[in-house]
């Protein structure tokens, strides 16, 4: 005997199943008591369940259409924060101070390259007090210090 | 001749009021029916239901129409409320179940149809049990059968409705209904 048609038996009490699959059912069910008896108690079952699940409570269907509108407008009404109008006075004041930030920003930044901070003056002084020390006189980064101690000097004698 | 769910929708979409306005008289008792048998409390599917009225408003541009109207509006609801058990899942520790918000047990819902006060009281005794046995389905097995037995939807639009395979809604209903027919059997 085939497989029992478990999961068929309610598409094929409500005559959903396919002619194919509609016919290899109800043979089955001619050969197995028990998946008839089954199909039986489903019938049943889905009969009763309507009665068992039950009715809720009465609703005013006036005043939930009523409720139902008021929730609407109330969601319209929440604009998200960021479409809502804003007062023009508290929009020029917010323009003109991102205005003035980026303004102020770009001159710190085109500022900065020229900067020279009290601890790079410091280190500048004692380049050459770098290179009296005999453990890091063979760094390769040296021979570089003194080039760059004497950049000045090196741009005013290629200038001349 | 009445306007189809479907062209409702895309009148919303144009920001049409008095289709909305429609499109909620058709639904509302569908919505909120299903959004309490899910969360099984009145005030939460009244404003579950509500908001997934509101999302249908917002998104009623991205229905494409590919399928069924009542199925994509089905997929927000159900995912809203699934949303929102998941969150109030802590919740559920220290309120029982089977009680609903105005104190009344499934078996106080019930019609009483039946004749024989003995055969009554034994189906009454079934349904509450399989009532409270639909409870404790795992949320998406319990949404699979809702939606199937309240809305009588295919197999097909259930698993549009689950974001799942079909193969998967019919695993759901199956494992969902033979826990079901155990708690009859014991009855």
């Amino acid at each position: 005997m085939a497989r029992h048609p478990d999961t068929d038996l309610v598409p094929y009490l409500r005559g959903e199943l396919p002619p194919a699959e509609r016919e290899r059912v109800a043979r089955h069910l001619e050969e197995c008591p028990d998946c008839k008896q089954d199909t039986e108690l489903l019938r049943d079952l889905l009969g009763n369940l309507a009665h068992a699940i039950g009715q809720p409570p009465a609703v005013s269907w006036a005043r939930y259409r009523a409720e139902l509108r008021e929730k609407l407008e109330a969601r319209r009404a929440q604009v998200r924060w960021w479409r809502r109008p804003m007062p023009l006075a508290l929009s020029a004041s917010l323009a003109g101070a991102l205005l003035l930030v980026a303004v102020w920003g770009g001159r710190e930044l085109s500022k900065s390259p020229d900067s020279i901070g009290p601890d790079e003056v410091v280190i500048g002084r004692e380049l050459g007090l770098l290179q009296e020390f005999r453990t890091v006189e063979r760094l390769d980064l040296l021979e570089d210090l003194e080039v760059i101690s004497n950049l000045d000097r090196l741009g005013s004698e290629r200038q001349s | 001749m009445e306007p189809s769910d479907e062209a409702l929708c895309e009148r919303v979409a144009r920001r049409d009021e008095a289709a909305f306005d429609l499109l909620v008289s058709r639904f509302q008792e569908r919505a909120y029916r299903l959004a309490w048998s899910i969360l099984r409390n009145a005030e939460d599917a009244r404003d579950i239901s509500q908001e997934a009225f509101i999302r249908l408003y917002q998104t009623a541009g991205s229905f494409r129409g590919k399928s069924k109207f009542s199925t994509w509006f089905y997929r927000i609801l159900v995912n809203l409320c699934l949303d929102h058990k998941r969150k109030h899942k802590w919740w559920k520790l220290w309120v029982r179940d089977d009680v609903d918000d105005r104190g009344d047990t499934i078996l106080d819902r019930q019609p009483a149809p039946v004749n024989d006060p003995v055969d009554k009281l034994s189906r009454d005794e079934t349904l509450k049990a399989l009532g409270s046995a639909v409870d404790r389905l795992a949320p998406r097995q319990r949404a699979a059968v809702l939606l199937r037995v309240q809305e009588d939807m295919a197999t097909y639009d259930i698993a549009r409705v689950l974001k799942c395979s079909e193969a998967t809604v019919r695993v759901h209903l199956h494992r969902a209904l033979a826990t079901l027919k155990k708690t009859v059997e014991k009855h």
